[in-house]
């Protein structure tokens, strides 16, 4: 998968979340909580998503490496290389 | 309802679920019957913690979020308006807080500061942290010097979620303050009955599977770990982990050292009698109907406790369903009354009627249900002639239909605040974990899913 993919992947899940979730004035280098309001069980929905869409485990101690769409992408693309 | 929450969580993200019914109908305390081809519904005076779909953080908007329902399309009707009622001083309240805060200000100006300080000391105070119980009384004298507010303050908390006798945890105070002052009362649109059909089908829609009439035997155990449930028809049915939404004393039933202490402890003293009165809309100018909920005390200093005769005829609260902004009208409206009650006192007359002498339970459950009435009649008009259809349910109903023991509808004075038993996959979610009322029931079905189940590495199914 892209990176392009991948942030895509992500705004769908935020956007499946939250039917208010404005992510088109997103900063991708921002921490995604504050720009759109996410709380910490808002947060573990983008966590098991990703689980259910591609059995990905992602560890708790790993969480703060989802904390902005940048830091997503480069968590993520070695993980979904593959797909 | 805790159950069902749990389960819708658990099917979203496609684990395999199962939810067990004991009856034919889902909502527990929550739920409807039929009498007269008229439904009436049985746990729902009005549902708390109400909030706009527009704030975010609020318990019913991230309960939706998290069930992935749309708040936008559940229609709410919020309450007209609802009064606490004391000997010597009344207080009205809405959605809207400061209407409450201007009462205060007015009639308690001692205690404005105070109260000023209490919110905020409320919005700040994080009731779900590991604390030891705290009196909620002793912590109010700190903020309010008038006594006689404390009652009035206390007096449709305790009554609306409180699950021990004269003081209640400071958390739990919290919890309540919050869900009724700050936030407030409303209802669905349509019946408990729509809103458990959404749920259900919801729930089913997501591959989650329901039995009905379905009630568990008891629990398999090998290893100090539950691996599944035995039906009361003796089929079996294996789980990697079995939540249980039956309250405390439920499951300490099905396994006694599921939980620590013994099976009393758990034990609520806490019941009520409700009646439920149908009169024609006709009738209603003759009587106050301006609030949706009257709480009221006939003692200033205000007594949550089960009684020493049957019914507190002081203490209770008058709830006019059809009392909520915007609702469609209807030729014939319910009054209910709802007064704390002694199970053991109703559960003696039942067992004295089983022995022999007969009509003893249903002699008393009729001559209090009209002395109520007439009580009643003196605080918001009499309308006892204009009665069309009336009933009644007593502490030993509650615990027939509800399986709450000994019919304590808040459950258990003791919560298991971490939803976690003796068996590692032994989960308790619902009334007995902590959380309240409908909103609050559903919120601890999804909050102990996320926090023992969905964030535990494990098999896809469950």
């Amino acid at each position: 998968m892209t990176r392009d993919a991948i942030s895509d992947v992500i705004i769908e899940i935020i956007k499946d979340i939250d039917e208010d979730a404005d992510t088109a004035t997103l900063a991708s280098d921002k921490p995604l909580r504050d720009q759109l309001d996410l709380d910490s069980m808002d947060f573990l929905d983008i966590v098991m998503e990703l689980r259910k869409r591609y059995k990905l485990q992602i560890p708790e101690e790993d969480y703060p490496q989802l904390a902005t769409l940048d830091s997503c992408v480069n968590y993520l693309e070695p993980k979904l290389r593959d797909i | 309802m805790s159950g069902l929450a749990a389960a819708i969580r658990l099917a979203r993200f496609g684990r395999r679920t199962i939810v067990l019914e004991k009856h034919t109908r889902l909502g527990g305390l929550n739920s409807f019957y039929y009498r007269q081809g008229r439904l009436f519904e049985t746990g729902l005076h009005a549902m708390t913690n109400y909030a706009g779909p527009e704030d975010r953080s609020a318990p019913l908007n991230r309960l939706f979020r998290q069930l992935k329902l749309s708040r936008k399309a559940f229609q709410t009707h919020e309450q007209l308006g609802s009064e606490i009622r004391f000997p010597s001083q009344s207080l009205r309240f809405t959605n809207d807080f400061s209407c409450l805060s201007d009462e205060i200000c007015a009639k308690f100006p001692n205690s404005a500061n105070g109260l000023a300080k209490l919110t905020e000391f409320v919005k700040q105070y994080d009731p779900f942290s590991k604390r030891p119980w705290l009196s909620a009384r002793q912590s109010l004298n700190a903020f309010i010097p008038d006594p006689l507010l404390i009652e009035m303050l206390l007096c449709p908390l305790m009554i609306y979620g409180n699950s021990q006798e004269d003081d209640m945890d400071l958390a739990q105070f919290v919890i309540m303050f919050q869900a009724v002052f700050l936030e407030g009362f409303f209802r669905p649109a349509g019946t408990i009955r729509d809103f458990l059909n959404l749920l259900q089908n919801h729930y089913q829609a997501l591959g989650g599977e329901i039995r009905f009439k379905a009630g568990v035997d008891s629990l398999l155990v090998r290893d100090n770990q539950v691996f599944g449930v035995r039906l009361a028809n003796g089929e079996e049915i294996l789980a990697e982990t079995v939540v249980s939404t039956i309250g405390a004393v439920g499951t300490m039933a099905l396994l006694a050292d599921s939980l620590s202490g013994e099976q009393d402890d758990y034990v609520g003293r806490l019941s009520f009698v409700e009646s439920i009165y149908l009169l024609p809309q006709a009738a209603m100018p003759g009587i106050q109907h301006d609030a949706t909920c009257i709480f009221f005390s006939d003692r200033d200093q205000f007594v949550y406790r089960r009684p020493l005769e049957p019914m507190d005829l002081e203490v209770g609260v008058i709830n006019f369903p059809s009392n909520f902004q915007g609702l469609p009208s209807s030729d014939l409206v319910q009054v209910r009354v709802t007064h704390p009650a002694n199970y053991e006192i109703f559960r003696q007359a039942d067992l004295d009627a089983a022995n022999g002498r007969s009509g003893q339970y249903l002699e008393m459950k009729k001559a209090w249900q009209e002395r109520s009435l007439a009580k009643i009649g003196k605080k918001i008009g009499n309308f006892s002639q204009n009665i069309v259809y009336q009933d009644t349910f007593t502490p030993l109903t509650i615990e027939r239909y509800s399986g709450k023991a000994a019919g304590a509808v808040y459950g258990s004075p003791l919560k298991v605040k971490d939803g976690l038993t003796r068996y590692r996959n032994l989960l308790l979610a619902g009334t007995d974990q902590g959380f309240l009322g409908i909103v609050g029931a559903m919120l601890s079905g999804v909050t102990i899913v996320n926090q023992h189940i969905l964030t535990t590495s494990g098999p896809e199914s469950g």
